[in-house]
């Protein structure tokens, strides 16, 4: 299952396309097993985080505090955020979900939530990026490669 | 007879109730599985790459979480 390699294709299409929905970098490359890998595990890992921290882990902004601002908020949404898609549609619901109930800060479950949704994130950094050099930079066949070591 | 009940401490404090620390397993082998397969395109080794990270992660942990139980309980 080498990876085709689509020179006609523009990586920064990849790169875009892999940020609005996990996996969708890789389609657009024409890998589309590694696609749906990649969909399913971010999204199941989002979701996962979600359902973990009791629907409150995605948030831009803490509503119960009032005024008060925790700025360690925005370096979680960040992380989260490069999630794309899912992430975004996600979080209205979050927010949604805090400002009906209450939320422990101290809880290991909402600490647990907040980290899977964010490596959710990073991950589909990882996978944007691989999107991006397989356009970008196409491997070369297994063959060719045998023909110049002789 | 001391070590040997520190880590038996450690290991029943690893299963308790309010411990949620068997959460990172599946965080760890979708990361592995993840990584391996940006890294990789053969599904065979796909998968014992991620297999290989998994198992050296999490050995990984417990090592390093055993260490610092132990300093925790020293000082």
């Amino acid at each position: 299952m080498t990876a085709p390699g689509r020179p006609d294709r523009s990586p920064f299409a990849a790169l875009v396309l892999g940020w609005i929905l996990p996996g969708a970098g890789h389609a657009y490359a024409g890998l589309w097993g590694k696609a749906a890998l990649f969909f399913v595990l971010i999204t199941a890992l989002l979701v996962a985080g979600l359902v973990i921290g009791r629907g409150t882990v995605i948030l831009v902004r803490a509503p119960s505090e009032g005024n008060e601002v925790r700025s360690e908020l925005r370096l979680w949404y960040a992380a989260q955020v490069c999630a794309g898609g899912p992430a975004i549609a996600l979080t209205p619901i979050s927010q949604y979900m805090a400002a009906e109930g209450t939320i422990d800060w101290a809880d290991p479950l909402h600490e647990m939530g907040t980290l899977y949704t964010a490596v959710a994130g990073f991950l589909n950094l990882l996978v944007m990026m691989d999107a991006y050099t397989r356009i970008a930079y196409p491997r070369r066949p297994q063959q060719e490669d045998q023909e110049e070591d002789a | 007879m001391w070590v040997w009940d520190v880590v038996c401490g450690f290991f029943a404090h690893l299963v308790s109730r309010s411990n949620p620390l068997w959460l990172y397993y599946p965080l760890c082998v979708v990361v592995a599985i993840v990584y391996k397969a940006t890294k990789c395109d053969e599904p065979r080794k796909i998968a014992y790459q991620a297999g290989h990270f998994f198992v050296s992660v999490s050995l990984g942990m417990f090592a390093l979480a055993l260490v610092f139980y132990v300093i925790t309980l020293l000082f």
